[in-house]
C-alpha cells in the first residue's frame, strides 16, 4: 500500500516538472497532496493517534482543498495568460526530472546505513520532491510557478520529516502548515498587486526593477 | 557553553574609569540643558537625552563587566548610540557623511576585537575575563602576539591612533557639543581601557617589542594630530585633532608602561602608567572644557569657523575665561593639570632612558624630544585658537551680535574648569589614588614605593633631584606675577590709549586682520614635507590691466584619505561592480544560486 502511495508521489511529481499550464500543475499538486494525505492517514489508523488524526486532517484541508481552490481563483481573477512560460521544455524538463531521481537515490545510498537501504526509497522520493520543486521555481517564468514550487518543497521537507524521524513534533508541523497556508494568501495578493501593476507575472521581466 | 554571568567587576581600574565617566558626563549633561534648548524641538531634545543616558550608560557598563561577551555587547550598544548621536543633526549632509565614515570604521574595529576574543576564547573555553587571564599565560607567544596586535588595531581605532583616526575629526564635530565633550573626553578613553585590561591585565605583555610598537604610533599620533589641529580652522575640527594628539600622549605612557613591564622595571612601568592615566583624566576634563566651550561659542554666533569669528572676549567673557583655562591646560602650562601629566610623561621617559641601555636609551630620549614638540606645537595651536576666535575685533556680523551663553552652560563649564585647576594643584593625592589603579592593572606589589616626598611635593625617583610641587609653583606664579603687575604699577602710571599704528591708513576694520591661515603659515612651510600644501588662484580680467576679481585657496593634502583610505575605496567599489555581474536582477539565477550552493554543499559533505 505504501509503495503504491510513494509510486503515486512520484507520477505526481512527474507530471508537475511537464505541465505546460497552470491549472495541470494545480492539479498535479493536488495528487501529491492527496498522496500525502493518504499515507499520513494510513499511518494513523494503524497508530491511533489523534496527532496523526489532525495533521491528516489539515493536510486535506489545507493542500488538497483550500491552496489549490485558492490559486485557481487567482488565476481566474488576474486572467493571466495560463502558460507556465517554460524556459526548458516538457522533455527536456523530464530527463532532468529523471537526472534528479538518480542523484537523490545516489545521495541516499550514501546517506543511510546498508541495513536500512530497504526503506530509503521515501527519502530518495523526498529528496527528489524537493529538488523538483526548486527545478520547478528556476525553470517557469511566472510568479505562480514559484508559489507552487515552494509548496512542493514544503511536500517533499514533510516527506523527508517522516522518512527520517517518522514526522515532526505536533506542534511544529501544525505551524508550519499555517505558515505554508499564509505565506500561500500573502504571496497570492503579491501576484495579485503585480498583475495590477505590471499586466503581466512573468518574474523574467522583473529584472527590470533593478537599480 | 558555558552560562554567561553578567556579574560585574570593581576593581580599582574599572572604579577609575567609572570616575573619569561621572567627572566629564555630569557637567556635560547639565551644559546640555542649556545647549538644546532653541536648538531643536521638544521630541528631539527628549530624545537627545534618552540618548544620552543610553550612552553614558552603556560606557559605564563597558569598563565594569567581566565577561568578554557581555563587554562586546555594551561596546557595541555605545558605539550604536553614539553613532546616532553624531547624525542627531539629520539634516545636515555632513553629519550623515560624518556618521558612515564613523560607523564603518568603529565596526572594523569590533571585527578585530571579536578576532582576538574568540582566540582567547578557544584557549580558555570560557569567556569571563579571570579564566581567560588563567588561560593566557599558557598559551605560546605566536598567538599572543597575534592576539595583541588585533586588540591594538581593534581598539586602536576606537582611540584614534594614525592611521585609524580618520573617523575622529569627521565624527566629533559634528554630534552636539555635550556629545562631542563626552566623546572626546570619555568615549576613546575606553578603548584605553580596553588596551590596559586586555593587553596588560588579562594577555601579559610578553615581548619588548609590543611596547615599542605602541611608542612609535602614540609618537605618530602625537606629531600628526597636532600638525594636523594646526592647519584647522573649524575650532571643533582642530579640537578633535587635538584628541588624537592627547591619545597619543597617553598612550605614550601605556606604552612606556608596557615596555617596562617586558624588562620587568616594576617601579618604572607603575610609574610610566600614573603618567599615562593621568593625562588620560586630565584630557577628559580639559577636552571635554574646550568642546564645552567651543559649543558656547557655536551657540552664541552659529559658526565654527574661526575666520569669521574674533573679539569675542568682550562679549562672553566667562566663556573665553574657560576656555583659556582649558587651552592654558591642554598647553601644559603650569600649574594646571595638563603640566603635571606631561611633566610625568616627560620624567618616566628621562628615567627609562638613564636605566634602560644601549639603542633603546636613544629610542626613548627620540620619543621625549616628540613630546617635547608635540607639547610646543599644541601651545601654538592653542594660541591661534583663543586669539583668533576670543581676541582682536570680530571678523563677521556673526561674531557682532554674539551673547553670553545661559547659566547652566556656564555651569558645566564652569565645573570642569574648577576640575582642570584641582587636579592640578591635588597632583600628589591624584598620584597615589592612581598608583593603586595600576597596581591592580599590572598586579605589581606596591609596598615600598613611593612617588611623593610629603604631601606636597612629587618626586618620582627617590634620591635624584626631580621634584615637582604644583601647590608651591602655583604661590611662585602668584606672588611673582603680584610683583611684577605692582612694579609696572609704579614704573608706568602714565598710559595712553590710542589706536593702532596703521601707516596712515586709518580704516583699519576686521578685514585687517590677523587670520587663522596666516598664523599658521610658517607651521605649514615647515611641515611641508608632510601636509603637501597647494593653492588654487582664479583671476577674471577685463583686459589684461584690470583684474575684476581675484580668488585665492590654500589647502593642504589629506595624505592619510589619499594615499590609503582612497585606494582601498576604490578596490573595494571595483569588486563591489565585479560582483555586480552576478546579480542581474533574475529571480530564477537566484534561486539557482540557492540550489547549486545546496547541492555543492550536499557533495562537500558527503564527498561523491
Amino acid at each position: 500500500m505504501q509503495a503504491m502511495i510513494l509510486f503515486g508521489v512520484l507520477v505526481s511529481t512527474y507530471l508537475m516538472v511537464i505541465a505546460k499550464r497552470t491549472p495541470a500543475l494545480i492539479r498535479s499538486f493536488r495528487y501529491q497532496s492527496f498522496c500525502l494525505f493518504l499515507a499520513t492517514l494510513i499511518i494513523a489508523l494503524q497508530e491511533h493517534e489523534l496527532d496523526l488524526y489532525i495533521i491528516a486532517g489539515l493536510l486535506f484541508v489545507l493542500k488538497v482543498v483550500l491552496i489549490p481552490y485558492f490559486l485557481n481563483r487567482i488565476i481566474k481573477r488576474i486572467k493571466a495568460n495560463e502558460n507556465l512560460g517554460l524556459l526548458i521544455n516538457p522533455q527536456l524538463s523530464l530527463l532532468w526530472a529523471l537526472g534528479f531521481t538518480y542523484l537523490s537515490w545516489v545521495f541516499t545510498r550514501h546517506f543511510l546505513a546498508a541495513a536500512q537501504l530497504a526503506g530509503g526509497s521515501i527519502l530518495a522520493i523526498a529528496f527528489f520532491v524537493v529538488f523538483a520543486g526548486i527545478f520547478l521555481m528556476i525553470f517557469r517564468m511566472t510568479a505562480l510557478a514559484q508559489i507552487i514550487g515552494l509548496l512542493i518543497m514544503e511536500n517533499g521537507l514533510f516527506l523527508v520529516a517522516s522518512a527520517v524521524s517518522g514526522g515532526m513534533p505536533f506542534f511544529v508541523e501544525i505551524a508550519i502548515f499555517f505558515d505554508v497556508f499564509v505565506s500561500v494568501l500573502i504571496m497570492g495578493f503579491f501576484v495579485y498587486r503585480i498583475n495590477k501593476l505590471f499586466t503581466h507575472i512573468d518574474v523574467n521581466k522583473l529584472s527590470r526593477l533593478k537599480g | 557553553m558555558e552560562k554567561i554571568n553578567f556579574n560585574l567587576l570593581f576593581d580599582p581600574l574599572s572604579l577609575f574609569f567609572l570616575g573619569v565617566i561621572f567627572i566629564v558626563c555630569l557637567p556635560s549633561a547639565i551644559y546640555s540643558i542649556g545647549y538644546l534648548k532653541g536648538e531643536y524641538s521638544r521630541a528631539k531634545i527628549a530624545l537627545a537625552w534618552i540618548l544620552l543616558l543610553i550612552f553614558v550608560l552603556s560606557m559605564g557598563l563597558v569598563v565594569v563587566v567581566s565577561n568578554v561577551l557581555v563587554f562586546l555587547v555594551f561596546w557595541e550598544i555605545m558605539s550604536l548610540v553614539s553613532y546616532f548621536l553624531v547624525v542627531f543633526d539629520d539634516k545636515n549632509e555632513k553629519s550623515i557623511q560624518a556618521g558612515l565614515i564613523y560607523i564603518v570604521m568603529t565596526h572594523i574595529g569590533t571585527a578585530f576585537l571579536i578576532a582576538a576574543f574568540m582566540i582567547m576564547y578557544k584557549s580558555a573555553n570560557s569567556f569571563d575575563f579571570l579564566s581567560i587571564k588563567n588561560a593566557c599565560q599558557l598559551m605560546d607567544g605566536q598567538t599572543k602576539n597575534i592576539v595583541f596586535l588585533l586588540l591594538l588595531v581593534g581598539f586602536g581605532t576606537k582611540a584614534g591612533i594614525v592611521p585609524l583616526h580618520i573617523w575622529l575629526p569627521a565624527a566629533h564635530p559634528q554630534a552636539p557639543s555635550h556629545i562631542s565633550s563626552i566623546m572626546s573626553g570619555v568615549m576613546i578613553k575606553t578603548a584605553i581601557y580596553g588596551i590596559i585590561r586586555f593587553v596588560i591585565f588579562i594577555l601579559g605583555v610578553h615581548s619588548a617589542w609590543w611596547g615599542i610598537l605602541v611608542l612609535i604610533l602614540a609618537v605618530i599620533s602625537c606629531l600628526v594630530g597636532v600638525v594636523y589641529a594646526l592647519m584647522e580652522h573649524d575650532l571643533k575640527r582642530l579640537l578633535a585633532y587635538h584628541s588624537v594628539e592627547n591619545i597619543g600622549i597617553i598612550l605614550l605612557g601605556v606604552g612606556l608602561a608596557m615596555f617596562f613591564l617586558s624588562l620587568n622595571m616594576p617601579y618604572l612601568s607603575i610609574f610610566s602608567l600614573i603618567a599615562g592615566l593621568y593625562h588620560l583624566v586630565n584630557h577628559a576634563i580639559f577636552k571635554g572644557l574646550l568642546f564645552l566651550c567651543a559649543g558656547s561659542v557655536y551657540k552664541a554666533t552659529g559658526t565654527r569657523d574661526m575666520e569669521k569669528l574674533g573679539g569675542l572676549i568682550k562679549k562672553m567673557p566667562q566663556t573665553a575665561l574657560f576656555f583659556l583655562i582649558g587651552a592654558m591646560a591642554i598647553s601644559a602650562l603650569p600649574p594646571l593639570n595638563g603640566f603635571v601629566s606631561e611633566w610625568l610623561t616627560l620624567q618616566a621617559f628621562f628615567l627609562g632612558a638613564i636605566k634602560v641601555s644601549g639603542a633603546a636609551k636613544l629610542f626613548l630620549a627620540v620619543c621625549a624630544a616628540m613630546l617635547a614638540l608635540t607639547s610646543g606645537l599644541a601651545a601654538a595651536c592653542f594660541v591661534k585658537a583663543f586669539g583668533i576666535t576670543f581676541l582682536a575685533q570680530p571678523r563677521s556680523s556673526f561674531a557682532l551680535n554674539a551673547k553670553e551663553v545661559g547659566f547652566s552652560m556656564r555651569l558645566g563649564m564652569f565645573i570642569l574648569s574648577t576640575l582642570t585647576v584641582v587636579f592640578g594643584l591635588a597632583a600628589v593625592f591624584v598620584v597615589r589614588l592612581l598608583a593603586k589603579v595600576c597596581g591592580c592593572a599590572t598586579g605589581i606589589d606596591l609596598n615600598g614605593m613611593s612617588f611623593s616626598l610629603n604631601n606636597f611635593i612629587l618626586n618620582p625617583q627617590p634620591g635624584t633631584s626631580a621634584y615637582l610641587s604644583p601647590l608651591m609653583l602655583t604661590l611662585t606664579l602668584v606672588v611673582l606675577g603680584g610683583a611684577g603687575f605692582v612694579l609696572y604699577r609704579i614704573f608706568n602710571r602714565k598710559a595712553t590709549i590710542y589706536n593702532t599704528w596703521d601707516c596712515g591708513y586709518y580704516k583699519l576694520g576686521g578685514r585687517n586682520e590677523y587670520t587663522a591661515t596666516a598664523f599658521s603659515k610658517p607651521f605649514r612651510i615647515a611641515f611641508s614635507f608632510f601636509l603637501l600644501p597647494y593653492r588654487k588662484t582664479q583671476k577674471i580680467r577685463e583686459s589684461f590691466y584690470h583684474v575684476k576679481s581675484f580668488a585665492y585657496e590654500t589647502h593642504t593634502t589629506p595624505i592619510f584619505k589619499k594615499y590609503i583610505y582612497d585606494p582601498t575605496l576604490d578596490w573595494v567599489f571595483k569588486s563591489a561592480k565585479f560582483m555586480r555581474k552576478i546579480q542581474p536582477g533574475s529571480i530564477h539565477l537566484y534561486i539557482s544560486y540557492i540550489f547549486v550552493a545546496l547541492l555543492l554543499l550536499i557533495v562537500f559533505m558527503q564527498r561523491f
